[in-house]
């Protein structure tokens, strides 16, 4: 039993990071489908930058950078450029996937996955388990308790009304988006150093969808979407336990996606979005 | 001077692949006119990589336009990459069965094909529908799901005598779609694409179905209350949708393959994506934006082998080219719901 | 030494001239009254003097702060309401947000201006009249020396109107600069000391309150006569109703009716009079049916299924001018021949075959244009071109085609021009003319003064009391429009 529940732990940690910088962006207004590239984009980068410097940390932190630079990517873009972010998110996911593909050949000399490196190791390992839990509680406290948090959520909300206040609302998503991005990119981060210690192709496998069915299961709150994580994790984790049974490995692969179905047709019509939540924000001048 | 909005948005497409291109081959320690030389080559050199570019030119087109419909009606699908899928699985399993004559058996085929796209299409309509799920993230879920059913089927309870790991046996060869350049995979399905691009714009410029689809897409409130039943036409255009893409996934069972195989899409159902916004959702723009990024698959073969440049960056420069061309609105959310 | 001063003020959006030369001052503890018709610039000038918008040419010179209380406010719905009051100057306790002081500073402000609301409450589920008093207090958070009310008394029953005005006449003895931007002449002569009228971008005449009449002021906002109605014919005498309804329970979002009953016959407008938000959107819904309902709806000896839907309705002879034409009524990237024909795409005029019949929908869209003078008179232009009040002509003459059996009016003429105004209320008393049962729907009880038969009142969700035309009483309406029986 606590086999499965650190199995259960291992397999959400990802999912809470990505489905955490979900909230922080959607509650800001920005709806970010590009959860799944930043992932990626994290994962590589601190693989290459790792295996470029020999340091796991400093690959770690580089992977987060990458997943910043992303996601102010998709800031920028949906702010300054008001574009449609489904729409966006869609490419920034290709951009990463590409890029990470096209850079295993250009870094490591081979296609489809990178050598291994210095990874973070089995203390780095509890250490990012624990990392992802205590920021679930530390992006609520920062929503919900300082005035920073409450700018953001008045963002997503109305920002106009936000406008009106002497916020900017353009700003306050922008730097949202960035953090939600450095927040996703430790998902792939863990993913590619903690749990292992290289990179290969297509190694998010959806990972960034299901973060998003997290938010929405978890109604945009950080506590309620780690919860959700954890929920949808433990599906990947009961892959493992049951692998000895005759259930076909393919049905066990697609529980966690079927179950984030599940639960958004069950869930999807009470849930309520931040109120500007995908709408870009134009200031009449 | 302003130009119309179409050539603008090719233009800009066209720069970034320029760019973004050039410097990913200087990355990759090529001379950028090299590597362009060699896509172009790659694509169009001689009569049968023309013929190749133009059959990825018909696997993308099916999806793209599956997807432009999609998006015409306000709605996201992302998951043609899984309709594709289940539309290839279904015409590569019946295929190896039926033993008629081609032309009874090519057709009941690509319907196969457009049935089971349509149903996984319709699926995801159907909880739009039905629990007001979002339609992006459901068929998002769908495409992994599919991969998963599509593995299961063809090597569990589906398996062929011919079949091995993740593919069919070979389809007879009365129900390979007869090719319309001797020596080469290009075949009937491109005409039909164009036949479908056609009818698509027919529909969606001059019929009642079709303003009723426009009308649900750029005005949903005002729609419902000139009596359009939003539901039901959301969930047939997520159907019809889907069997568009399922009908490209046949196409590729039965023209470039002759079997199916769980890897038979290089990821046309994203890639779709692309060419229906550099199209402008308009089915002939789309057509010939899937010709553009027919020569960028088809060459980045080229271009990898002669000019060693990874083909994959042609991925991350079609995600740039969503990116940059992501202004449409596609939704207008005035309490769409 | 005025505490707004504005001088030469122009500002531009794109081709269209907004603002074109406006020197405004505004003098503390002056009540100044802004008004014009829409259109006019009213709202751009009150943005420019609040801060909001960057005028093209000319100065504005404040002594102080200035506080804008929107037309529509600008609140966040699912906060609560000492944060909207004090967004963006939250009182913080070392890194957290000191909740207990701002909700003494809410209270206290409550105390100061007599504005009392509980701190806590979650904005969305305050009443209209409620949450002004929070984007009220927002303002007034922030100690202006410059006040710009924005179509105040919109959302307020006349009876609440009046303690309104004697809270902005305590401010403005306060020393508050105060200027009240509106339509509605009767408060301009009742409540303010100066008057500004403007038109087409630029004020066109200033007086002194106590020297002018609202009928001069009326001349001067139209720049001439308002032009007259059309002449109603005697209503004729029936026995049955064309639509009876009956029991009728219905909601959309936090808009309900609770059990409400009338009929009306061929001929006949009949007019529901209300505050906004007490009922008016749930009872459109219903009989438009976009959404469900209790009770029934008996339409031309028919007993409508609830789950008849806006075809079947339209089918049957029922037509809908909904609320709002740019959400609610037009595809605005569209041409006004493909608008004219939104809701008759189907029928056999308008198609033929599997196609829509173009030719047809042109001719439709012509007679249209000319019946309802829109302008530009072009049907293969986008709406989106269109000013509001020519939009709403096109809605307007799209539902009234064809002498429909019934048709729901609501807010017929909201935002649009007097010209068009009085084109459109015209058009549906010949409607009324022809035999057409109108509901008439309006927050405007002028418009209903001028247009009803009979009027209802509606208070949440039921009916306050019932008027004929004859005994049209304004008083008598007004309060029970506010819940005094």
């Amino acid at each position: 039993m606590l086999s499965f529940l650190w199995l259960m732990l291992i397999k959400s940690a990802p999912l809470v990071y990505a489905a955490l910088g979900g909230v922080l962006c959607e509650r800001s207004g920005v709806l970010n489908i590009g959860l799944e590239g930043m992932i990626a984009i994290g994962a590589f980068s601190g693989v290459s930058i790792s295996y470029a410097t020999g340091n796991a940390v400093i690959g770690a932190i580089g992977g987060v950078a990458s997943g910043a630079l992303l996601g102010a990517i998709l800031g920028l873009a949906a702010t300054r450029f008001r574009v449609e972010q489904i729409v966006a998110g869609t490419g920034i996911n290709l951009i990463a996937l590409g890029g990470a593909a096209y850079g295993l050949v250009i870094v490591f000399g081979q296609p489809g996955a990178s050598k291994e490196v210095n990874a973070l190791g089995p203390a780095g390992e509890i250490a990012m388990v624990c990392l992802a839990l205590a920021l679930a509680g530390l992006l609520h406290v920062f929503l919900y308790w300082t005035r920073a948090g409450l700018h953001v959520r008045a963002c997503g909300e109305n920002p106009r009304a936000a406008d009106v206040a002497g916020i900017d609302p353009l700003r306050v998503r922008f730097w949202a988006t960035t953090a939600g991005g450095a927040l996703a990119a430790l998902g792939g981060v863990f993913l590619a150093m903690a749990e292992l210690d290289l990179y290969s192709d297509g190694m998010s496998a959806g990972r960034g969808f299901i973060a998003l069915a997290a938010v929405i299961f978890g109604r945009w709150n950080p506590l309620g979407a780690a919860a959700a994580a954890l929920f949808f994790g433990a599906f990947e984790a009961l892959q493992f336990t049951l692998q000895r049974t005759g259930i076909p490995s393919e049905f066990m692969q697609a529980l966690p996606f079927v179950a984030a179905l599940v639960a958004l047709a069950g869930f999807a019509g009470r849930a309520r979005a931040p109120a500007s939540d995908g709408i870009p924000y134009t200031r009449a001048r | 001077m302003k130009l119309p909005r179409g050539v603008r948005d090719a233009a800009i497409a066209l720069g970034i692949i320029i760019v973004f291109g050039s410097l990913a081959m200087l990355l990759a320690g090529v001379n950028p006119l090299d590597g362009f030389s060699a896509l172009l080559i790659g694509a169009l050199g001689n009569v049968q990589e023309t013929a190749e570019t133009l059959v990825q030119t018909t696997s993308l087109l099916f999806p793209a336009l599956g997807i432009a419909l999609a998006f015409r009606a306000g709605l996201f699908n992302i998951g043609a990459e899984g309709q594709l899928l289940m539309g290839g699985l279904l015409a590569g399993v019946l295929g190896e069965q039926l033993t008629a004559p081609g032309f009874v058996t090519i057709p009941i085929l690509l319907l196969a094909g457009a049935v089971g796209g349509g149903l996984w299409g319709a699926l995801a309509g159907w909880l739009r529908a039905r629990f007001a799920a979002n339609e992006v993230i459901a068929t998002l879920m769908l495409n992994y799901v599919a991969i998963q059913v599509a593995a299961y089927a063809i090597s569990g309870p589906l398996k062929s005598a011919g079949g091995a790991g993740y593919e069919t046996g070979e389809l007879p060869a009365q129900s390979w779609l007869p090719t319309i350049l001797p020596d080469t995979r290009l075949t009937v399905a491109l005409i039909l694409a164009l036949a479908l691009a056609f009818f698509l714009r027919w529909m969606l410029r001059s019929t009642v179905v079709g303003y009723q689809l426009r009308a649900v897409g750029d005005a949903p409130q005002a729609a419902r209350r000139a009596g359009i039943d939003l539901a039901k036409m959301r969930f047939w255009t997520m159907a019809a949708s889907g069997a568009i893409a399922g009908l490209g996934g046949a196409t590729v069972v039965l023209g470039v393959l002759h079997r199916f195989n769980l890897a038979l899409s290089p990821g046309y159902g994203f890639i779709g994506i692309a060419v229906a916004l550099v199209g402008e959702l308009d089915p002939l723009w789309v057509t010939v934006a899937a010709f553009v990024f027919g020569i960028l698959q088809n060459g980045a073969i080229g271009m990898q082998a002669a000019a060693n440049v990874p083909r994959d960056v042609v991925t991350a420069i079609e995600g740039l080219i969503i990116l940059v061309l992501a202004g449409r609105r596609i939704i207008t959310r005035n309490g769409s719901d | 030494m005025p505490a707004l001063a504005m001088r030469g003020i122009v500002k531009r959006f794109g081709d269209l001239v907004a603002i074109g030369g406006v020197d405004l001052e505004l003098d503390p503890g002056v009540i100044v009254g802004l008004i014009g018709e829409n259109g006019a610039g009213k709202s751009t000038l009150s943005n420019i003097a609040f801060g909001a918008f960057a005028p093209d040419e000319g100065t504005v010179e404040r002594n102080g702060i200035v506080g804008l209380v929107h037309q529509h406010f600008q609140l966040v719905e699912r906060l609560s309401v000492w944060e909207n009051v004090l967004l963006g100057r939250e009182p913080r306790k070392g890194w957290r947000l000191d909740v207990a002081a701002a909700r003494a500073r809410v209270r206290e402000l409550g105390e100061r201006y007599g504005l009392h609301v509980d701190p806590d409450a979650i904005v969305e589920t305050l009443p209209i009249g409620m949450k002004q008093r929070v984007e009220l207090l927002r303002e007034l958070e922030r100690e202006p020396a410059i006040l710009l009310l924005d179509e105040p008394t919109a959302v307020l029953a006349p009876s609440e109107i009046e303690s309104f005005f004697t809270t902005v006449v305590a401010l403005a003895e306060r020393g508050i600069a105060i200027m009240v931007v509106t339509h509605k002449l009767a408060e301009v002569i009742a409540y303010t000391s100066r008057v500004c009228v403007m038109r087409a971008g630029t004020i066109v005449a200033r007086y002194e309150t106590n020297q002018t009449t609202a009928g001069e002021l009326a001349r001067a906002m139209v720049g001439g006569e308002i032009p007259p109605l059309s002449e109603r014919s005697p209503l004729p005498r029936q026995v049955l109703p064309i639509l009876h309804v009956r029991e009728l329970r219905a909601r959309t979002g936090s808009d309900a009716i609770d059990g409400i009953e009338f009929a009306l016959q061929a001929g006949e407008i009949l007019g529901i009079a209300g505050v906004e938000g007490n009922g008016q959107t749930a009872l459109a819904d219903a009989l438009a049916g976009v959404t469900a309902y209790d009770g029934t709806i008996r339409f031309r000896e028919e007993e409508l299924p609830d789950s008849l839907g806006p075809r079947g309705r339209m089918e049957r002879g029922m037509q809908i001018i909904p609320q709002d034409r740019h959400h609610e009524a037009l595809v605005l990237d569209w041409s006004l021949a493909e608008n004219a024909i939104l809701g008759r795409q189907g029928s056999a005029e308008m198609r033929r075959g599997q196609q829509i019949d173009r030719e047809a929908a042109r001719t439709f869209a012509q007679t249209i244009v000319e019946r309802f003078d829109v302008r530009p008179p072009r049907v293969d232009l986008r709406v989106r071109g269109l000013s509001g009040g020519n939009q709403q002509k096109v809605v307007v003459g799209r539902a009234l085609a064809g002498t429909p059996k019934f048709v729901l009016a609501y807010q017929p003429t909201r935002g649009i021009d007097v010209g068009a105004t009085a084109l459109v209320q015209s058009r549906l008393i010949e409607a009324r003319n022809a035999g057409t049962a109108i509901l008439l729907i309006s927050f405007e009880l002028d418009e209903i003064f001028a247009l009803a038969d009979r009027v209802l009142v509606l208070y949440r969700g039921k009916i306050a009391g019932e008027f004929n035309r004859d005994a049209f009483d304004r008083g008598r309406i007004g309060a029970l429009m506010a819940g005094h029986t």
